[in-house]
């Protein structure tokens, strides 16, 4: 007769599941680098991976390493945990940053304090390995 | 010419169940219950019924209506995937089918256990709209919606001066009106300062900010407006009807203005449609998923321009006596979340003139919003024709 766990299981991390479109991306994350698709019709950049270009309708593409610097577009503090995996970090900053690079990009910003945030504000994309095959990305301040 | 859809179709019945936090009932018999209070205040049977919008995911399916209503001749079975959108933009789906003849009867309906079954915080991975969602933010921890609209909020908060005490009206006013209600979840008088002193869920969204997580069901029924005239309740028609998709319709994140939804697209049609403005409408029922959201809404839809929608809200301006009451019955903020077609049904009422206390006097015109989906938006415009 089995019994009941004495403790919950703890809360798993919720991870990306890259897709077809998305592995080159997610592969580019785990060697540290950012990878972006861009259209081999007419070159534009699209985030996230798409299998068309909304443009031109190419389905042709490639992705290129983009510079990894961006400013500050809107953020949030999280402070409830919906996903409980996340309830040590909070309250934890979401900054969303429009990258050099032409795309937008949502991560938690560290070392920055609550009152030093303000749209334009100058930040850099940085690499966080949370297991062999996922790699996700953070800022800090530039 | 006008508008080959402009009056042609009408709501014909309203029903909705008690709204509670706990129930031992099925999303399905919520849903059905609902539906069944629609039929008789329409004064129909459930036979007459040919046509069906269930809210999806979540409830019935056609297939459940047919076997639990013995409906004879199903001739249109709908989901029209936008959240908090669905049922203003189902509305134009059903105006379009009793316009053509195709049906007579369309019910639109929904049941929700939100707060005793599944919470809805908690789903957004499980729809498929939301998958780059869930790819590429819920991994850093950003996956409800009380997050993914708080950026949108802080965006228009930073560029215009919007302010935590504007927000905060629009929940104390929209308690107000739920208290006048009375078949509300939340029946307590609330203060700017309860809703100051309430937790922060994500910045700047406080407790008191966010819709109710709650039970019940409502249905509503849409007929051609010349059948609707022989039928029980007074004639209300719709003038006007729109749906509209923003760009980027499954990232908020990579939209080019986070503050540009669907409704930048509908509100417009739906006006031209009605050959009505702003300045006619005497209550409007706004889509309340988050405070911030209805004063957003109320900059789209020219009640005042971009920026100023938290000055609109104050001084009295949105409560009952004031320029443009809204949200009369408590909204999804107060009353309780059933995808905003309880703000259909309040719409009704105030145009039939039956919405008791919370009756805006001489309610002649009014407007109704649905919002989901990371930023699909629907409108109506509904009139109590003579």
């Amino acid at each position: 007769m089995s019994t009941a766990p004495a403790t919950a299981p703890a809360p798993e991390r919720p991870l990306p599941i890259p897709t077809r479109e998305s592995q080159p991306h997610w592969d580019g994350m785990r060697e540290g680098r950012f990878m972006l698709q861009h259209c081999s019709g007419c070159g534009k950049v699209r985030h996230y991976p798409r299998p068309v270009c909304p443009h031109c309708f190419s389905m042709e593409s490639a992705f290129k390493e983009a510079p990894t610097g961006g400013a500050i577009h809107t953020w949030t503090v999280c402070h409830h945990p919906f996903n409980f995996f996340f309830k040590a970090a909070a309250p934890y900053i979401v900054a969303l940053v429009d990258m050099d690079a032409g795309v937008r990009v949502n991560a938690q910003l560290r070392g920055i304090s609550e009152a030093d945030l303000k749209i334009g504000k100058r930040v850099r994309l940085g690499f966080e390995p949370v297991n062999k095959e996922v790699t996700l990305p953070f800022f800090v301040s530039d | 010419m006008a508008h080959p859809l402009r009056e042609a179709a009408a709501i014909s019945g309203i029903g909705e169940t008690a709204y509670t936090r706990g129930t031992p009932k099925s999303a399905l018999a919520l849903q059905l219950e609902a539906s069944l209070a629609a039929i008789a205040d329409a004064g129909l049977s459930p036979r007459d019924i040919d046509g069906v919008v269930p809210y999806f995911p979540g409830g019935g399916i056609a297939e459940d209506f047919i076997a639990s209503l013995g409906l004879p001749d199903l001739k249109l079975s709908l989901f029209v995937p936008m959240g908090g959108a669905t049922f203003v933009a189902a509305i134009q789906s059903a105006a379009m089918a009793v316009a053509s003849g195709v049906c007579n009867h369309v019910l639109l309906a929904v049941g929700r256990t939100g707060y005793s079954g599944a919470r809805v915080s908690t789903r957004l991975q499980q729809f498929p709209q939301f998958a780059l969602a869930a790819e590429f933010e819920a991994p850093i921890g950003m996956f409800a919606p009380a997050q993914l609209y708080a950026q949108g909020a802080r965006r228009h908060m930073e560029l215009y001066g919007t302010t935590a005490r504007h927000m905060a009206e629009v929940a104390v006013v929209t308690r107000q009106h739920a208290i006048l209600n009375g078949n509300v979840v939340m029946n307590k008088p609330l203060t700017v300062e309860d809703h100051h002193a309430s937790r922060m869920i994500s910045d700047p969204f406080r407790l008191f900010d966010c819709s109710l997580e709650s039970d019940g069901g409502a249905a509503i029924i849409i007929s051609r407006s010349d059948r609707a005239r022989d039928l029980k309740k007074p004639l209300v028609t719709i003038m006007g009807v729109a749906e509209g998709h923003p760009e980027s319709p499954a990232s908020i994140a990579q939209r080019p203005d986070l503050l540009e939804f669907g409704l930048v697209k509908s509100a417009p049609r739906a006006y031209e449609m009605a050959g009505v403005g702003p300045k006619d409408i005497d209550v409007a029922e706004i889509y309340d998923c988050f405070t911030f959201t209805v004063i957003r809404q109320l900059e789209i839809l020219g009640f005042c321009k971009t920026g100023e929608g938290g000055p609109f809200v104050m001084d009295g301006r949105i409560g009952l006596g004031g320029d443009l009451p809204i949200n009369t019955h408590g909204g999804l903020l107060s009353q309780g979340h059933v995808v905003g077609l309880n703000h259909v049904i309040e719409l009704t009422r105030q145009l039939r003139g039956e919405a008791g206390r919370a009756q805006v006097k001489d309610a002649e015109v009014g407007l109704v919003t649905g919002y989901g989906d990371m930023g699909d938006g629907s409108i109506a415009i509904l009139r109590r024709a003579a």
